[in-house]
């Protein structure tokens, strides 16, 4: 009887050992998975490399103008270019939302072509650097992608909306936007183009904007565009979004625009739609803000295959059919919207802006040169236009 | 303040899926919490 309880007992420490042991391999299993992942997410940590053109002056930092952000993921360069003469200030921005290739490739292309006569331009290729550090949750996207330039490959992040998590985390279940009380769902809190004016001591995202905002007065900053992208079903695409003050210079330049060959919608920014770039900037400080969108297959819902070529190319088969169908208010066809096509968009429309403004105050001119427009961007490629 | 909270609620969170995959005697199950276990992990760390 004895020794039965005795093997009954052996047979249950026998059982109880069993999946003691194979909760440790499943631990190890698990620590080895987490080690994988980690590399793979750690690779995205690693900061983009520009080659800025010989007419930089200074690199600055965003935390400058909010010393709060020093150390952080979110402080990021500002590249900073001052003529022989004084003029008018210009503030680029891409990479507001770090999956829009095209206005962070944009800012690049212009930060190693420009040469500057007069006046001084401010370069803020990656907006919301924190952004840069991980991809959208269920959208399968690239975390990077490739372009062969003059001195070989180069690798470029393909980041998420908004600010990374691991930033900035919780969310709340609604997002009270500053100082006007507007209403958003939660995860638009780490949206930087939410979160304008921004507060000193508010979230990871509003010291971001807060310190763009601070850049906007100090400098003295003339004019200001936020380069975006949008899916290409969306009806704000290939536009230029402006603030009341920008309305009769971004006509213009539509305009201007429309005999070069390249349509522009002219879109005013609504009064009441807070947090934004176009509306914020405008209210809180003397400057001109412009938005402009081009159109990104890879960030839309009709889209098939989520890789690097359809961020380069452009070329999707199923938005092919929609085009086909006459579903989407631009013409999509077997060319698709290529980055270069896109970059060149945001470059020419640039032109258009500044020029308009040279034409309106002859006296302090903003004199920029070594600017590719679309037409050398899609004949040649915009890799030929990265150092 | 808030992030540090939540970290330490997901710190407590990893501890009692360890604690239960070794009192789980089912593999399916214990796979299951190793399916928990790894994002939790990551997010403690401030990796993803």
């Amino acid at each position: 009887m004895k020794a039965g309880i005795s093997a009954k007992q052996h047979v249950k420490s026998g059982i109880v050992a069993m999946h003691h042991m194979r909760a440790v391999g499943f631990l190890v299993v698990a620590a080895a998975l987490c080690v994988a992942a980690s590399a793979d997410f750690l690779a995205m940590w690693s900061p983009d490399e520009f080659h800025p053109s010989p007419a930089l002056t200074r690199i600055d930092s965003l935390s400058r103008y909010c010393p709060s952000l020093r150390g952080t993921r979110a402080d990021t360069r500002i590249f900073v270019y001052e003529g022989a003469a004084s003029g008018p200030t210009l503030l680029v921005l891409g990479g507001t939302h770090p999956n829009e290739p095209a206005g962070f490739m944009a800012a690049t292309v212009l930060l190693e072509n420009i040469i500057i006569r007069t006046g001084r331009v401010f370069i803020i290729p990656q907006a919301c650097a924190s952004g840069f550090t991980c991809t959208d949750p269920l959208e399968g996207s690239p975390q990077t992608f490739s372009l062969q330039t003059q001195s070989g490959k180069r690798i470029f992040r393909f980041g998420g909306r908004a600010a990374n998590v691991v930033d900035q985390w919780p969310d709340p279940l609604v997002y009270l936007h500053y100082p006007s009380g507007q209403q958003l769902s939660g995860n638009e809190t780490r949206n930087l183009n939410r979160a304008y004016p921004g507060r000193q001591d508010g979230s990871l995202t509003e010291q971001t904007a807060f310190a763009i905002v601070s850049l906007i007065r100090e400098e003295h900053v003339d004019l200001a565009v936020d380069l975006h992208e949008a899916a290409p079903e969306i009806p704000i695409i290939n536009a230029i979004v402006t603030h009341e003050k920008g309305r009769e210079l971004a006509a213009n330049a539509v305009l201007n625009l429309e005999f070069e060959n390249l349509q522009f919608a002219l879109e005013l920014s609504p009064a009441n739609f807070h947090g934004l770039s176009h509306r914020e900037w405008g209210d809180w400080t003397p400057v001109i803000p412009f938005l402009m969108e081009t159109s990104n297959p890879i960030q839309g819902r009709l889209r098939g295959t989520t890789s690097e070529q359809l961020i380069v190319d452009g070329v999707d088969p199923w938005y092919l059919i929609a085009g086909r169908l006459g579903t989407m208010r631009i013409t999509y066809d077997e060319a698709g919207e290529s980055l270069s096509g896109r970059v060149g968009r945001h470059l020419q429309a640039l032109r258009a802006l500044v020029d308009v403004y040279n034409e309106e105050h002859p006296d302090s001119a903003l004199v920029l040169e070594g600017l590719p427009g679309y037409g050398e961007l899609t004949a040649r490629g915009v890799h030929q236009y990265l150092r | 303040m808030v992030h540090l909270v939540y970290i330490g609620i997901a710190a407590c969170c990893a501890g009692l899926v360890v604690v239960e995959m070794f009192s789980e005697k089912r593999w399916r199950e214990q796979l299951a919490l190793v399916l928990i276990l790894i994002p939790l992990v990551l997010r403690i760390l401030h990796i993803k």
